[in-house]
């Protein structure tokens, strides 16, 4: 048997590949469309004509064949093998007709795509619509710069629906190759198809969805293109369209649009992008569409502008609706996106659903997803009373300290869980359920633990604040000696007190893996002034030689530091032997100027320690103490003096005007400037008067 | 010195009044007191009292406020899957 055929320089290959292994369906009986690859590459090589020969029998014409079994099976196999030969060269022919109708018929088409009888535009693009669904010819149409041209001018330029859906499905087409693609870009494509996704049409706009999709995804320059032709404000109203697939389609192209792009995310933002990816999330099964919102929700919940609309929209809520389903890769972008927005919703209410499952992920092993889990919860009930009593009444507190067991030295799991802790242990009712439970889930060794080195600042200074909320319960007290708290927490503080004093006097911030080392200052010395109020503590406190530090730390330039000093020397002034320390370190002067802050906890803590240190002392330095508290602490608060002392007890008069550093002739009632007084409360005499008679 | 003709109070007064007021302050904020410092304010109940209504509502020491954590500050970059 001889045939003809034509084939491409490597066409004989092709054929013999096919003759072995090709078992597809060629469409030519079932008339199936060619199957488009999208990296085909069939290149553009000659034609060229061999005359081939095949031999379809062993034995020469004429003859008689054997009629035994063995020959009717290689009769069978040679028919077979002729079978495909043919089907490979019909497919070959095919091919090459396509591609040489198309060539010859370009030139025509495109006259006739730019004609101005609309009639004539509108069947012109059906037939190279029609033509595009094959490969051979849809190659030769997408390597015409003119024809794509004309196809794109057409698309924008016509009010005919069936012109509009054939021009967009010809773009289409083209769209699944980097050729067509890049084709389509060259002739302004896209601001065309932009055009397009306003069109009435469902089948129009899945079109230009779709092809804009392929554009963005692979053709450079795509993305700046679609920007300029104003595609996100188009887009994103597309987001109220009821189709998952095509929703997930837009969503996709959004998220290739915004990702990296502040402006890109600030337009879907001014378009109520928010709302309608919220939207989404909230009302919708299908998997696909749900990951690829959430992974725009994702790159705009870095956006401090979207973080807030996203919230307010109500999306913490629909995202924590997909924690619990079987697509771990939406659960992950659920959680990272939540994790980012977490601290623009401490206020939000309606987390209890979230909140719990939140506090069932920490049972996880995988560190994501306690990473995200734990970040959250800090977050969410980050001065927020109502979201730390639930946590609290649904086990967290367990939770937290398996996680922080677990997390071993991640940094990333143990600061967040940390921070809840502490959270949870302050600031809300069940406060001190909290503090209890701490313990009786066998947290306290495994937090005093976390001050050992090497230190990771932020989570040293988690540790410590909620050591201090811990010592707030007595029951605690105990076993945080046991753990060996104290001591840590006085090396914590003497190292950071010497770092910020190295660096004091070049006026610079100190800071370590972000954080000030006033703020350990502040923070161990707030945690050791709480756990002194334990008798054995303030004891072992006392004999660590920090009686001079705290001193020092009264002359601090930070509020919080001198009111956490103030606090310390108060409890340890409690003890005698420690009240008399306190004197003998000179804390009688930068006391006295505390009584003048006004901070009242940093008053009241100096006026304590004053009148603990001056127990034993005269009546003059009692005086001056009360005097120096007139002046400040009690400025402003004349009124209890004239209510109380009608209340009080006779005294025995031991008027002593003249004491250090005051006048002799002024009198007690001189103290207090008239103008400081109510009006009802006016001295009626002079006071001058009258002192002059003593 | 006529204590009817000339009102107000005496240092020794003064000083009662206000470290009743102190240590009422610090029991508030949930110091501890010595025994005499207790001994005291028994002695002195109606200068307590008086005093009990004149102290600030609010809390006066709670400790650091809760922080919250930014951790928003970069996209990753999204595997396509």
């Amino acid at each position: 048997m001889c045939s003809s055929v034509l084939v491409e320089s490597d066409g004989r290959m092709k054929v013999e590949e096919w003759q072995h292994s090709y078992h597809g369906d060629s469409g030519i009986q079932s008339g199936a469309n060619t199957v488009r690859e999208d990296d085909g590459d069939y290149g553009t090589s000659k034609y060229t004509t061999v005359t081939t020969t095949t031999v379809s029998s062993e034995y020469p014409e004429g003859t008689r064949q054997p009629s035994c079994a063995g020959n009717l099976d290689a009769q069978y196999t040679l028919t077979r093998a002729q079978r495909m030969l043919k089907v490979a060269i019909i497919h070959l022919i095919n091919y090459q007709d396509d591609a040489e109708l198309a060539t010859r018929a370009v030139p025509e088409l495109t006259k006739l795509l730019n004609d101005e009888d609309q009639v004539v535009v509108s069947k012109a693009a059906l037939i190279v619509n029609q033509l595009t669904r094959k490969e051979a010819s849809r190659r030769v149409l997408m390597q015409s710069p003119q024809v794509v041209a004309a196809v794109v001018r057409a698309m924008q330029n016509t009010s005919d629906m069936e012109t509009a859906r054939a021009t967009a499905s010809i773009l289409h087409n083209l769209s699944h190759q980097r050729e067509g693609l890049l084709a389509i870009f060259k002739s302004g494509g896209i601001p065309a198809l932009v055009r397009m996704l306003s069109s009435p049409m469902e089948s129009v706009l899945f079109y230009a969805i779709t092809t804009l999709h392929n554009l963005l995804l692979h053709q450079e320059g795509a993305k700046m293109a679609v920007r300029l032709a104003d595609g996100l404000q188009r887009m994103v109203p597309l987001l109220k369209k009821s189709n998952p697939k095509f929703l997930a389609i837009t969503t996709d192209c959004l998220q290739l649009l915004s990702y990296g792009n502040q402006e890109s995310k600030l337009i879907i933002l001014a378009n109520n992008g928010p709302e309608g990816l919220v939207h989404i999330m909230r009302n919708y099964n299908y998997e696909k569409l749900l990951w690829t919102t959430s992974r725009v929700l994702k790159v705009l919940s870095v956006c401090p502008s979207n973080k807030p609309a996203i919230v307010e929209a109500g999306g913490m809520q629909a995202l924590g609706k997909h924690l619990t389903g079987s697509s771990q890769r939406l659960m992950q972008n659920c959680l990272w996106t939540l994790r980012n927005l977490s601290d623009a919703a401490t206020k939000q209410e309606g987390m209890d659903g979230l909140l719990q499952v939140l506090v069932g992920l920490l049972s996880s092993d995988d560190v994501n997803m306690l990473t995200c889990a734990t970040g959250i919860l800090s977050n969410l009930t980050c001065n927020n009373a109502y979201n730390k009593t639930l946590v609290t009444q649904g086990n967290g507190v367990e939770a937290l300290i398996h996680a922080v067991l677990r997390a071993g030295e991640k940094e990333d799991v143990t600061e967040p869980a940390v921070c809840a802790l502490r959270h949870l242990t302050s600031r809300q009712q069940q406060a001190e359920t909290a503090q209890h439970a701490v313990r009786m889930h066998y947290g306290v060794p495994a937090i005093v633990k976390l001050l050992n080195q090497p230190y990771y600042w932020p989570v040293i200074k988690a540790v410590v604040g909620l050591i201090r909320n811990l010592a707030l319960c007595p029951e605690n007290q105990t076993p945080l000696r046991d753990a060996g708290a104290i001591p840590r927490l006085v090396n914590l503080l003497l190292k950071a007190h010497q770092d910020a004093q190295k660096r004091g006097s070049s006026n610079q911030q100190t800071y370590q893996d972000g954080v000030r080392m006033e703020e350990i200052v502040e923070g161990c010395t707030g945690a050791l002034h709480i756990m002194a109020r334990d008798p054995v503590n303030r004891g072992e406190i006392a004999n660590m030689q920090t009686i001079p530090l705290f001193v020092q730390l009264l002359y601090s330039p930070v509020d919080n530091v001198k009111r956490v000093a103030a606090g310390i020397l108060c409890e340890l002034a409690l003890d005698k032997q420690s009240a008399d320390l306190i004197d003998k370190e000179g804390a009688s002067s930068p006391l006295m100027e505390l009584l003048h802050s006004s901070n009242e906890g940093i008053a009241t803590y100096a006026a304590a320690v004053l009148f603990r240190i001056s127990e034993d002392k005269n009546t003059d330095y009692k005086k001056r103490v009360s005097v120096e508290l007139t002046h400040s602490l009690f400025r402003h608060d004349p009124a209890a003096w004239e209510r109380v002392s009608s209340a009080a007890p006779c005294w025995p008069p031991q008027l002593d005007v003249a004491y250090g550093g005051y006048p002799g002739d002024m009198g007690m009632d001189g103290m207090m400037e008239p103008e400081m007084l109510p009006e009802e409360y006016q001295p009626a005499y002079d006071r001058h008067q009258y002192a002059d008679q003593y | 010195m006529n204590r009817e003709e000339i009102p107000g109070k005496s240092p020794e007064e003064m000083y009662i009044q206000q470290k009743v007021r102190v240590l009422l302050m610090l029991k508030k904020m949930g110091s501890n007191l010595t025994p005499s410092e207790e001994a005291f304010l028994r002695n002195y109940a109606g200068v307590v009292h008086s005093q009990m209504s004149q102290l600030p509502q609010h809390n006066i020491d709670q400790g650091a406020e809760d922080v919250v954590m930014a951790f928003s500050r970069s996209e990753a970059e999204d595997r396509r899957q």
